[in-house]
């Protein structure tokens, strides 16, 4: 029975290992052969070379022949531009948005505020291709041109969510015998918000935040199909050249980032389990 | 204290109560009516307007024409009038395929985490939050460029081909990639963390003294698997696969770029009506299926989920 035991115990442990092996090896991978020196074929290794980052990063244009691909390191910086726009501008308007509902909806008592909690869920839950369309047959209709504005008001409608539940997962798990007390004590509510609320809700906020910041950088789907024809996000750049075919820079660039998000990531997780 | 209006006149019993009362509605319009509002414009306007294009008619050069026009559903769903739209079964049995792939992105995602969920719940708290960590971070990172990952990986100059050819094992290639297995492979790394979070959490609740108690009293492991562990953790593997099979139907990018032209999924057909055949009724109407089945999801999750917390505070 103790050796049953044992092996069923080891046999989990090594069915995690296997586990945590198949989601982060292929990062491993890519990390790895972003500094193959080999042009054509990307899997065969060929000798150490920075040439593909210098490539993206503009230090060097059309060394070897499939610098060509990517037409112009204009482009991609104007991709990243643009997400990074975008990114700002739908964290700040969701981060707002999203901690006044989730106040509205926890520190307050209306009729009706069950279901509005859970009407909240429904634009995460949304399948990203029935919003996208939705989105774009609306704007379409309404005569607003596509491009940087539609994308921002897209994105911010599920964005809100995410930042909604975030915050008011905080809101609920928080200590209200402060708030109690800073009221007997004389504070008003405004003192109280700001001095008491605030500051316990603010890694809440940061997180969302964070979490808003990246899921716009990554949107593909819905900023897919309100973009127009002007605007190029960073993963639909991505997006359309591995729909032409795939060269080392690629590479590069999705190892920057990958290590871009996991530095946001790690912060906003970090942030998040400090509050705990 | 100083917004009040009626602190200067004379006290009445009852004021006081009721400005409040109307201060904490004017807060509360504030703080809910923007965004309400925003809401209401830019999410449920649209979906209304989805809803009302797929029962219109196609228009010339991509545009759409205000008349009552059920033949959308009908081409779909088979009950079209051949005098405006022909019905063909493809639709239906992308649907299916579509179904089909989510339902086995399902299983696979959670073969992947369950016995895994097990092992890390039972792990010491620093671990445990390590471990919780590693799982969230890819979903934090590009999910296009985790694609990339894995066509690189699979395709026939990849890196599996490559070592499977340098070995000696395989003459040429394997077609790995564009096929509907590359597919399932795609989406279940990428909605690993879906599926895992909801497992865990009810791995984790898991009360091991009903285990305990049911191995002393002579059930085999197995049948203690069936019996108590498995229906214990029915809710998490219930929210779990919801939140996988919804984005997991619709999904045009993993199809896009590990299914090619070979292997066509709902969103890609979706996807094509609004940018390539330009008939946005029909593809509204398309639209229309992926949503009904995801309003159905949920409300079987709610209404189930409702049921058994009820069966379990009539069992208290």
């Amino acid at each position: 029975m103790k050796i049953a035991r044992t092996l069923f115990t080891g046999s989990l442990l090594a069915y995690t290992g296997l586990f945590f092996a198949f989601i982060y090896i292929p990062l491993v991978v890519i990390a790895v052969y972003s500094f193959n020196a080999n042009p054509v074929n990307m899997m065969t290794w060929t000798g150490f070379t920075t040439e593909w980052y210098a490539q993206v990063l503009g230090f060097k244009t059309k060394v070897s022949e499939s610098a060509l691909y990517i037409e112009s390191t204009g482009q991609l910086l104007q991709a990243v531009w643009n997400s990074l726009m975008i990114a700002a501008s739908t964290t700040a308007i969701a981060t707002i948005f999203g901690t006044a509902i989730a106040i509205g909806l926890y520190r307050f008592e209306f009729v009706g505020q069950r279901f509005y909690r859970v009407v909240m869920f429904m634009p995460m839950l949304m399948p990203d291709i029935v919003l996208g369309i939705a989105l774009l047959i609306f704007f379409v209709n309404s005569g607003i041109r596509l491009g940087l504005t539609t994308i921002i008001i897209g994105q911010c409608t599920f964005l809100i969510s995410y930042v909604f539940i975030v915050v008011s997962a905080r809101l609920a798990g928080m200590d209200r015998t402060l708030e109690h007390a800073s009221a007997d004590l004389g504070a008003n509510e405004w003192m109280t918000f700001r001095r008491v609320v605030l500051p316990q809700l603010f890694p809440a906020i940061v997180g969302g935040a964070l979490l808003a910041f990246i899921i716009s950088m990554d949107d593909l789907v819905i900023t897919y199909f309100i973009a127009g024809v002007d605007v190029t996000t960073l993963p639909m750049f991505i997006f359309s050249m591995l729909r032409r075919g795939i060269k080392p820079e690629i590479n590069a660039i999705a190892v920057m980032m990958l290590s871009f998000s996991f530095v946001v990531a790690s912060l906003g997780l970090y942030l998040r389990s400090r509050q705990k | 204290m100083t917004l009040l209006p009626c602190t200067s006149s004379v006290p009445m019993p009852g004021v006081r109560e009721m400005s409040i009362a109307s201060r904490r509605r004017f807060q509360l319009a504030v703080l809910l009516g923007p965004v309400s509002a925003f809401l209401a414009v830019f999410f449920l306007g649209p979906l209304a307007i989805m809803v009302v294009t797929s029962l219109l008619a196609p228009g010339l050069y991509g545009g759409v024409e205000w008349t009552f026009y059920p033949h959308n559903f009908g081409r779909i769903l088979g009950f079209a009038d051949p005098m405006f739209e022909e019905f063909d079964p493809i639709y239906i049995a992308i649907f299916l395929r579509s179904v089909e792939i989510a339902a086995l992105t399902v299983l696979a995602t959670l073969l992947v985490c369950y016995p895994a969920a097990f092992c890390i719940a039972r792990l010491s708290e620093r671990w445990k939050n390590f471990c919780l960590f590693l799982i969230t971070l890819p979903f934090f990172t590009s999910l296009i460029v985790r694609l990339f990952v894995w066509v690189l990986i699979l395709r026939q100059t990849g890196l599996v081909n490559e070592m499977l050819l340098s070995t000696g094992l395989i003459e040429r290639p394997l077609d790995l990639i564009y096929t509907r297995g590359a597919i399932i492979l795609g989406m279940t790394y990428v909605f690993i963390p879906f599926m895992f979070m909801p497992v865990y959490a009810s791995v984790e609740k898991l009360d091991w003294t009903l285990v305990r108690a049911s191995l002393d009293l002579g059930a085999g492991p197995l049948r203690t698997f069936w019996r108590i562990i498995l229906p214990l953790t029915a809710p998490g593997i219930a929210g779990g696969a919801v939140i996988v099979f919804i984005p997991a139907l619709g999904n045009f990018v993993v199809p896009a770029v590990l299914g090619g032209a070979k292997v066509m999924m709902f969103g890609n057909l979706i996807e094509q009506q609004f940018l390539a055949a330009r008939n946005w009724p029909f593809g509204a109407a398309l639209a229309m299926m992926v949503m009904t089945v995801m309003l159905i999801m949920m409300i079987a999750h709610v209404v189930l989920s409702g049921r058994r917390s009820a069966a379990a505070a009539l069992a208290r």
